[in-house]
């Protein structure tokens, strides 16, 4: 199982990043994951444009990951994933409060990827554009 | 002081055999009034609401056993879930340090110990007995365990109503394990309390959003199968539709659809119930999607159409029947590939002829 992602910077009305990502993702990455996003954003990305198109597999642990991207670039320090208990007791900003947030959006989703945000309602977290290039546009 | 007949070490034995550690430690057992019993591993809280408390032997440990009292109408649930997470944080921090300068590889080890322990111990031993239905269960943990749990137990009203989970802790490992452990008894002690699915499910959705910050979440079926009006009632967040396989071979096998997001992600989910009528000889098949994302060496997933396929093939069998033959399936499609996942499936089955049935038939 493998995940590859690949990073383009946009200069649009607000500077984002595109990450791609190609594979598939789940337990065996998601948490790496979480870390590229946690780099980008010591880097200076604060918005992002997340690129399915090349994503064949969704498992819910890759749920995880989508979550706390969007925590990442809210400026909140995302959860140690590895921190057992300690996650349970943390206290940090309220998580999403299902209002449709725009810094981080979601663009191309295989309709395997689609079924398992529409099934576990995270969908509701993002907006989804068709493909990149709308996504970029419409970003 | 209670004699805590109930508690027995004969009982207790196979609750706690799960917590054996070959590193010496504890394991408590706490059982209510209503015979429900909770056990967890660590150390009891010295305020532990328990009046009597006698000690076994458990491998190189030992184990406390303790029969809860003065429980009322729920409050009790706070403490016994309060002292299961003291002491399995308390577990989860001895882990670290018993391998202080360890290397990465060691702790990983101690940790899929860990976590593999508290999945086990918290896995029911043997489903209830449900007066004119077949339950069967399978539950397989991957190396990296998931936090799949399920559950099956009489309501406490005795009014023949039996509660019916099944979740899926996303994300692995120890962090999963844990809120696997604090989610069960909050689900258990929501479909005791509300009767009804959807509220139940709504609850422990409120709870685990203000009560814990964690990164996972969890999709998590639940229901309440009417054991007289042969109605099963459900709440879905967020996981995977059961499979309803009807008992006339005429009518067709379906996915009972309809359900919300997933746990711990949302302040309210606004879930509708399904339901569903269970004719003789209907099965219910509910599972994680440990089942469905099965891989093949070649990166094929098993999906929803073989699993559908294997339904069908195995739908004239018992319960039992029908869990085997999809645990069967997925094991040739996944030939020596590892499990990414844990893999849970719960199979429940109206028996095809009740005595009941044939002394008094309907008409």
């Amino acid at each position: 199982m493998s995940l590859t992602t690949t990073t383009e910077q946009v200069a649009g009305r607000v500077p984002f990043t595109v990450l791609a990502l190609e594979g598939e993702l789940d337990a065996s990455n998601f948490e790496r994951l979480v870390g590229d996003a946690r780099d980008l954003y010591t880097r200076g990305t604060r918005a992002m444009l997340i690129d399915l198109t090349g994503l064949t597999f969704l498992a819910s642990s890759g749920l995880v990951a989508l979550h706390s991207i969007v925590r990442i670039m809210h400026g909140e320090q995302a959860d140690d994933l590895e921190a057992g208990w300690d996650v349970l007791h943390h206290l940090g900003h309220d998580t999403a409060t299902g209002d449709s947030q725009r810094d981080v959006q979601l663009a191309g989703p295989q309709p395997a990827v689609e079924r398992v945000l529409q099934r576990t309602g995270l969908d509701r977290l993002f907006v989804i554009h068709p493909d990149r290039t709308t996504g970029i546009a419409d970003f | 002081m209670v004699a805590g007949a109930a508690l027995t070490p004969e009982r207790l034995g196979p609750i706690l055999a799960p917590f054996e550690d070959p590193d010496g430690g504890f394991a408590i057992a706490v059982e209510d009034p209503d015979g429900v019993v909770l056990a967890s591993a660590g150390q009891a809280p010295p305020d532990a609401p328990v009046d009597a408390v006698e000690e076994i032997r458990c491998g190189p440990g030992k184990a406390m056993v303790g029969r809860v009292v003065g429980r009322g109408s729920g409050p009790l649930v706070g403490p016994i879930v309060a002292s299961l997470a003291a002491s399995l944080a308390e577990l989860a921090g001895s882990a670290h340090e018993h391998h202080p300068g360890g290397t990465a590889a060691h702790r990983l080890e101690a940790e899929l110990a860990l976590s593999r322990r508290i999945q086990r111990s918290l896995i029911p031993l043997t489903p209830p007995d449900l007066r004119g239905f077949e339950v069967a269960t399978h539950y397989e943990a991957a190396r990296e365990v998931g936090g799949d749990f399920f559950d099956v137990f009489p309501l406490r009203d005795r009014a023949g109503r039996a509660g019916i989970v099944i979740a899926d802790v996303t994300g692995k490992g120890i962090a999963a394990a844990l809120l696997m452990a604090f989610a069960r008894p909050l689900v258990r002690s929501a479909l005791d309390q509300a009767r009804d699915p959807v509220v139940a499910i709504e609850r422990t959705n409120k709870i685990l959003v203000e009560e814990r910050r964690s990164a996972l979440f969890i999709t998590a079926l639940a229901g309440i199968l009417d054991l007289r009006t042969r109605v099963l009632r459900l709440a879905n967040a967020g996981h995977e539709p059961p499979l309803v396989v009807p008992g006339d071979p005429a009518r067709p096998v379906r996915w009972l659809t309809g359900s919300g997001p997933l746990l711990g992600a949302f302040p309210t989910l606004g879930l509708g119930p399904c339901e569903v009528q269970l004719a003789p000889g209907d099965l219910v098949l509910l599972y994680t999607d440990g089942v469905t994302d099965t891989r093949a060496a070649s990166g094929e997933r098993f999906g929803d159409d073989r699993l559908l396929a294997v339904v069908e093939a195995a739908r004239a069998g018992s319960a039992r029947d029908m869990l085997d033959a999809v645990v069967a399936a997925t094991h040739a499609f996944q030939g020596d590939e590892p499990s990414a996942d844990d893999v849970t499936i719960v199979a429940v089955k109206r028996e095809a002829h009740t005595r009941r049935d044939l002394a008094r038939p309907k008409g």
